[in-house]
């Protein structure tokens, strides 16, 4: 097994791109249904569940749609031995994928970004003096990627590390929209992200009203933006609602 | 099985073993080395230490013992991580850990020729060096590969064309007896004596169960062999009146009054004092 | 609860305690100060601080095919450990030694988020160890006829990517790896695939199986045949005692364990022991070995059952 021979995955028949040309088109006209049924801003059911993994000091499990994700939290614990002193505490985040998670093998490895997204995300929700001169790990696993990941992973972190015990001002909850032409879908799937003229996520503490993070990219127009935030605004609180009886669930069960 | 005559390329009969060569104290600059080889598999073992502090994760509370291995050519892979984690495990076995807390020993083990039984190869090879460097054992770890013919046979420490052949190895370590280094010693006719214990066992491919402990059988008869060589090359490489002016060998047969008989001491000493002389030997400096 | 540190009360666990009198020490903190004799006083009852006798696995259950994107997958849960096994077929041209043989490529993987031991960027030890293992077992064994994923001679063939992940690293990690390995290869279906005008290899969908226009498939068979399936069980020696299934915490403070694999026939695909500092003799080995045809049995069961609950759905 020295050196594996060069494999290629099926293709879904030769006529995929023109597929995917197609679906292009149709996204942009007002009116289409969505491969899952799901309304333009209804977001895809949630199941949140806590205390995945019990070697971990708390962690999470996430289902949106296809989309999977673990997430486990450790410390606050010892920091590495070659940190400076620091009278906060650290913050220290990796997601990685299966290589299993998206159609085609081993793609997953192409969000590296997401890493220092989660831990920007997560940061300014975290009351870091809690924990001085320990670091707090957040590791996330996309198990399935299906659209949407990055907001999952960060729902999913924020149960996590509710579950471990670690002080936060609030619970973070994150959405994404997408954007064809005149439409605004809400939690979209991968299919639907591959098409898209441009999208926005927002990652906010509900209970407070404050936003720890907002990404865009595209195409977008000022009406649009507002739109989409009001959008994804609502869809968090409702969201941070469904964690937060998760939690009281687990509290209680 | 009663066939005994199995056709090996290099005319040996099934239980016969390779010519076995060792020679210690070969580098200079680590604390104990040795070479040893099984015909043209040859494997050179380095020891450094024990050197202060143990790796993150350890237990401070005892030795540690770290194994690298150097593949003849290219880099490490899977098979030679396996190797290292077995070795490391079987040496932790064999060497008494208490004795140095918060220290570790590194054991660095360069292979020279895969001729086939690499694994046990470098195990006696890391043994003999362990020797070499005065580092506390409790016995020696003796190590052999018994091969499964398609026939049903078993042939002992194949080389690599007949590993390639045959339908499934097991390499076994065993503990060498501590009855022949001192023949006077009362005979460990215990229940269960130590050199009938495994302390590793690692087996590749498919047999039936009867095979594996009639490998066991095989491979314990083979051990006690290669346990004889190694007593005896290590004999002839003792200084048995401290040549050096410190002692290159600490290491005692398991009943452990033998050990300063073993060394032409003719003395007295408890189980206490031999691992207060052995611990004041090797904070020695070497020359 | 409550247990005195210096009188033999570590049988009361599991009872109900009393109030924390004078010299008296919590349960979880004799455990914690003290594991071996927290074990010893447990094992001279032969019983485990989980109330399982010593030669008991913990239970086990097999969900089949949870990852929907992948062609065989299952979820293994031997106590809490947990495994995610699941395997994707890419099409290879295979080599020229062996053209009418498909290969397979096992990786065991363990994620950051398996244990506090891994970190990301200082993979665990044990990795790619489980995963040499894996593959020797697999290979070895002949469960899977290479042969059987051969789809043109010398022109295309399967290769199975076999990824077991460990999610919950909590003790005996290689028998629930191979545990997982066996259920997704029991799981996998085989897409149905033609040949492309430029020579590829692309499925064909189910719609249009019955449509006269498709290109002549090239393979028909869905399900690979598994001979002489693998099972294995991991036992910890400790002195005279036999420990089956460890969870982590009894691996960490008692350090021997033995490994046994036997196929479905009995025969021994590998008994591995790597060093520890228990001998094992040969009528321990044989205990172990009588342990393991036992659990293969209710894995066996375990397995069959799944698979027919498929079925039935």
């Amino acid at each position: 097994m020295a050196t594996n021979p060069s494999t290629y995955a099926l293709s879904q028949s030769s006529e995929s791109k023109q597929r995917l040309q197609q679906r292009r088109r149709l996204f942009q006209e007002t009116d289409w249904t969505r491969s899952d049924g799901r309304s333009f801003h209804q977001c895809r059911p949630a199941f949140l569940r806590t205390g995945a993994t019990n070697a971990a000091s708390g962690s999470a499990y996430a289902e949106f749609g296809v989309t999977k994700v673990i997430v486990s939290v450790f410390g606050p614990r010892e920091s590495k031995k070659a940190m400076m002193y620091s009278g906060t505490g650290r913050l220290n985040c990796n997601v990685s994928y299966t290589t299993f998670s998206t159609p085609v093998r081993g793609q997953g490895s192409d969000h590296k970004e997401y890493s220092s997204m989660l831990h920007k995300a997560l940061e300014g929700a975290i009351i870091l003096e809690t924990f001085p001169k320990t670091t707090v790990d957040v590791f996330a696993l996309v198990l399935e990627s299906g659209g949407g990941d990055l907001p999952v992973i960060i729902t999913c972190a924020s149960l996590a590390l509710a579950d471990a015990g670690i002080m936060m001002y609030d619970l973070v909850a994150s959405v994404s929209v997408s954007c064809f032409g005149r439409n605004l879908v809400i939690d979209p799937t991968s299919e639907e992200e591959a098409c898209q003229d441009g999208a926005l996520m927002i990652t906010c503490m509900p209970a407070r009203n404050e936003v720890t993070q907002l990404t865009l990219t595209g195409e977008w127009t000022t009406a649009k933006i507002n739109e989409a935030m009001e959008l994804c605004l609502d869809a968090c609180s409702k969201l941070a609602e469904v964690v937060r009886s998760c939690l009281k669930e687990a509290a209680s069960g | 099985m009663g066939a005994m005559t199995v056709d090996r390329a290099d005319g040996r009969s099934a239980n016969q073993l390779r010519p076995l060569a060792c020679s210690r104290n070969i580098l200079h600059r680590a604390h104990g080395s040795a070479r040893w080889s099984q015909g043209d598999t040859i494997v050179l073992a380095a020891v450094y230490g024990p050197k202060a502090g143990t790796k993150k994760g350890e237990n401070p509370e005892k030795a540690s013992i770290e194994v690298i291995w150097k593949p003849k050519t290219g880099q490490i892979g899977k098979l030679e991580k396996e190797y290292e984690m077995i070795l490391k495990r079987t040496l932790q076995s064999v060497c008494l850990m208490t004795i140095h807390p918060n220290t570790t020993t590194s054991i660095i083990v360069q292979v020279f020729g895969d001729d086939g039984a690499l694994l046990p190869c470098a195990i006696n090879a890391s043994c003999a060096a362990l020797v070499d460097a005065g580092i506390p054992l409790k016995h020696l770890a003796v190590a052999i590969c018994c091969g499964l013919t398609e026939g049903g046979s078993v042939i002992l420490d194949p080389t690599r064309a007949e590993e390639q052949k045959i339908q499934a190895f097991a390499y076994l370590v065993f503990p060498n007896s501590p009855l022949s280094v001192l023949p006077s010693a009362p005979s460990a006719e215990d229940d269960a004596p130590i050199e009938n214990g495994i302390i590793t066992s690692v087996t590749h491919g498919v047999m039936p169960v009867v095979e594996y402990f009639n490998c066991l059988e095989r491979g314990r008869a083979a051990c006690a062999k290669i346990s004889e060589f190694h007593r005896r090359s290590l004999e002839s490489q003792v200084p048995v009146v401290a040549r050096k002016q410190t002692f290159e060998v600490l290491w005692w047969p398991h009943t452990l009054t033998a050990w300063p008989e073993f060394h032409g001491f003719a003395c007295n000493l408890s189980e206490a004092d031999v691992l207060t002389v052995a611990c004041c030997c090797m904070d020695m400096p070497r020359t | 609860m409550a247990a005195s540190s210096t009188s033999g009360s570590g049988r009361d666990i599991g009872g109900s305690g009393g109030g924390l009198a004078a010299g008296e020490m919590e349960v979880e903190a004799y455990r914690r100060l003290f594991p071996l004799p927290f074990y010893e006083r447990h094992l001279l009852d032969s019983v485990r601080p989980d109330a399982r006798p010593l030669h008991r696995a913990r239970d086990t259950s097999i969900a089949l095919g949870p990852v929907a994107s992948a062609d065989g997958s299952a979820l293994v849960k031997i106590g809490d450990t947990t495994m995610l096994a699941a395997i994707k077929l890419e099409v290879m041209t295979p080599s020229a030694d062996a053209p009418d043989e498909g290969s397979l490529a096992i990786e065991f993987h363990m994620p950051p988020i398996c244990s506090p031991i891994v970190r990301p960027g200082r993979p665990a030890e044990v990795a790619p160890v489980i995963s040499k293992q894996l593959s020797d077992v697999i290979v070895s064994s002949g469960m899977i006829n290479l042969k059987e994923l051969s789809l043109i001679s010398g022109k295309a063939a399967w290769m199975a990517y076999l990824d077991i992940y460990c999610l919950n690293a909590d003790g005996s990690l290689f028998d629930a790896a191979l545990l997982s390995a066996i259920s997704s290869f029991s799981h996998l279906q085989i897409p149905l695939v033609s040949l492309s005008d430029d020579g590829r290899v692309v499925a064909v969908p189910g719609d249009l199986l019955e449509d006269k226009s498709t290109p002549e498939l090239v393979n028909k068979e869905r399900k690979l045949l598994l001979h002489s399936i693998p099972f294995s069980l991991t036992c910890i020696l400790h002195k005279k005692y036999i420990l089956a299934d460890p969870t982590a915490e009894e691996e960490s403070i008692m350090e021997t364990s033995i490994t046994v694999v036997l196929d479905s026939s009995e025969r021994l695909v590998s008994i591995y022991k790597p060093g520890g500092s228990v001998l094992a003799h040969t009528s321990t080995v044989k205990d172990c070995i009588v342990l393991t045809k036992h659990r293969m049995k209710e894995l066996q069961n375990i397995l069959e059952d799944s698979l027919s609950a498929m079925e039935v759905v």
